[in-house]
């Protein structure tokens, strides 16, 4: 078994100005997803991250440079990671098939954790 | 339907069910710290907090507690936003919940908040609809969308209403934010029972809409009901009575679906079936009810209720006693609708011909006109007279108005018995 990394990304403002009926709906769909997985032993844990953007650091030019992420003119931002048991990543992609994620948005990256025995 | 999918589907109902009840909770202690007239800032914060908070749970699951933990982390979302907002208010004064033992004293408080709050919504001043609209969305934590759904109306219409009532309610902030006293508690009081029963009757009528939120709205209707009669000051004979009937009545919620979903009459329902521990409370408050000279159509109501959930089957029911209360109760209210099922217990107490010669009367009445039990009554006693083709008649005139699938199906099969 292995562990893999949901990178879940969605548009900036994907969540800006929803009703609360509509964001109750994509909100109710992601939980019980994740506790469905997590009955059955899959699910490992996750964070969602904070939609007030970040900080962008670069070392590019010597200095740090630190200064603001500029959301609003990425196409998506990452929006947190979970992270899931799988036997491969062909396993993997089918248990992320039924993620709610491509439901309500559009984009996840896979990727293995590196687990070095 | 798989298993998987029922259980995920029964899982996203328990998640919603949370988030109204903790949304009430906390609309509840917000506006009894803000005043009536804050209403409207109350609800905002308690959104927002609330999805925030329920937002992290799409990546790390549902905590062991859910309610205590979302109560918790809404109520500190909601002071920091007071705080963070300009606007002065008695509430950002308090001191931090987060260094004092917060969970324990904001549920100890509950009970008062939420009567206050539901009398709010009850306000004399609003339209009985708009009462009714105010307490689904604000007590009980209903949405926009799921209002509309069962009270058959545009989310449009249902949003203005819940403007409208909060416009009025701010138009009366010192008569709003005035502490209830129980001369207030008992004037208000019919209004909110009035409302209480009317919520029931939306979540009972097997009309068209989620019969899951149509459940659960009856469900609700009788919490509140209970929560009444449990308060003192309020707990009077005609909130017990209410509190009597929305058992009795509730008592049956799940003998009436059929497990195709189809609808199951009263006659025909498997009585093992029936909720004994409703039955016993609903018994418990109508004798408490019974204690005072009072006299309500709750407790007439209930008394038929109890006629019937004390009975072994449809026939063997005190048909007597149900005519009796049927009659003091159209002394109370005279209702058409209450008629028609006077002339049914008249019909089964074995005076068919006399309730059909009442039911012949109101045919031209106005109301009953699209009323579908109506045109059922009359088709029942026909039949019990042996006048089968025109207790087809009437049940196809039943059928003309409409209703749910379910109620629908139960006529075509009556229709087609008639022969």
């Amino acid at each position: 078994m292995a562990t893999y990394a949901l990178l879940l990304n969605h548009a900036p403002d994907r969540y800006d100005g929803l009703t609360e009926d509509d964001f109750m709906a994509v909100i109710k769909d992601y939980i019980a997803w994740v506790e469905d997985m997590s009955a059955k032993g899959i699910y490992k844990g996750g964070h969602k991250l904070s939609t007030v953007p970040g900080k962008i650091m670069d070392s590019t030019g010597g200095d740090i440079d630190v200064h603001d992420a500029p959301f609003a003119e990425m196409t998506e931002v990452l929006g947190g990671l979970m992270l899931i048991e799988a036997a491969s990543l062909d396993e993997a992609t089918d248990i992320a098939r039924t993620c709610p994620h491509l439901v309500h948005n559009t984009r996840l990256e896979i990727r293995e954790v590196d687990d070095v025995d | 339907m798989t298993s998987t999918d029922t259980q995920a589907d029964d899982l996203q109902q328990q998640i919603v069910r949370i988030a109204r009840r903790e949304r009430g909770r906390l609309v509840a202690s917000l506006v009894a710290r803000l005043g009536g007239a804050e209403l409207a800032l109350a609800e905002d914060v308690a959104q927002d907090a609330l999805l925030a908070a329920m937002s992290t749970w799409t990546y790390q699951g549902m905590p062991d507690n859910p309610a205590a933990w979302l109560a918790r982390v809404a109520h500190n979302r909601a002071i920091d936003r007071l705080r963070r907002s300009n606007r002065e208010s008695p509430y950002a004064e308090e001191s931090d919940t987060r260094s004092s033992d917060d969970v324990i004293g904001f549920s100890s408080e509950i009970e008062d908040p939420e009567l206050k709050l539901i009398f709010l919504c009850c306000h004399a001043r609003l339209r009985e609809l708009d009462q009714l609209v105010l307490t689904l969305k604000v007590v009980s934590g209903f949405t926009v969308r799921e209002i509309a759904g069962v009270l058959l109306d545009s989310e449009t219409a249902i949003g203005q209403r819940l403007a409208r009532a909060k416009r009025k309610l701010r138009e009366v902030p010192e008569d709003v934010d005035a502490p209830p006293t129980r001369f207030d508690i008992q004037a208000r009081l019919d209004t909110a029972l009035k409302t209480i029963y009317l919520m029931f009757s939306v979540g009972y009528s097997p009309r068209s809409g989620d019969s899951v939120v149509r459940r659960d709205i009856a469900e609700e209707a009788l919490r509140l009901s209970v929560c009444l009669a449990e308060q003192p000051g309020a707990g009077t004979p005609n909130a017990q009575a209410l509190a009597a009937l929305l058992n009795l009545q509730a008592s049956r919620l799940g003998a009436r679906e059929g497990d195709d979903g189809s609808l199951i009459v009263l006659s025909k329902q498997d009585r093992n079936r029936w909720d004994r521990e409703r039955i016993a409370q609903g018994l418990g408050y109508l004798k408490a009810a019974q204690q005072a000279d009072a006299l309500s159509r709750y407790h007439l109501e209930a008394g038929i209720a109890a006629a019937h959930a004390t009975a072994a089957s449809w026939n063997d029911c005190d048909w007597n006693a149900i005519s009796r209360c049927y009659e003091l109760l159209l002394d109370l209210v005279y209702s058409p609708v209450i008629v028609v099922n006077a002339c049914v217990a008249q019909a089964m107490r074995g005076e068919p011909d006399l309730a059909l010669e009442t039911l012949d009367l109101l045919a031209g009445e106005k109301s009953l006109q699209r009323y579908a039990p109506y045109f059922v009554a009359r088709a029942e006693v026909l039949r019990m007279l042996g006048r089968e083709g025109d207790a087809a008649e009437a049940f196809s005139a039943a059928l003309d108005c409409g209703g749910s699938k379910p109620v629908l199906k139960h006529l075509e099969q009556r229709l087609a018995a008639c022969v």
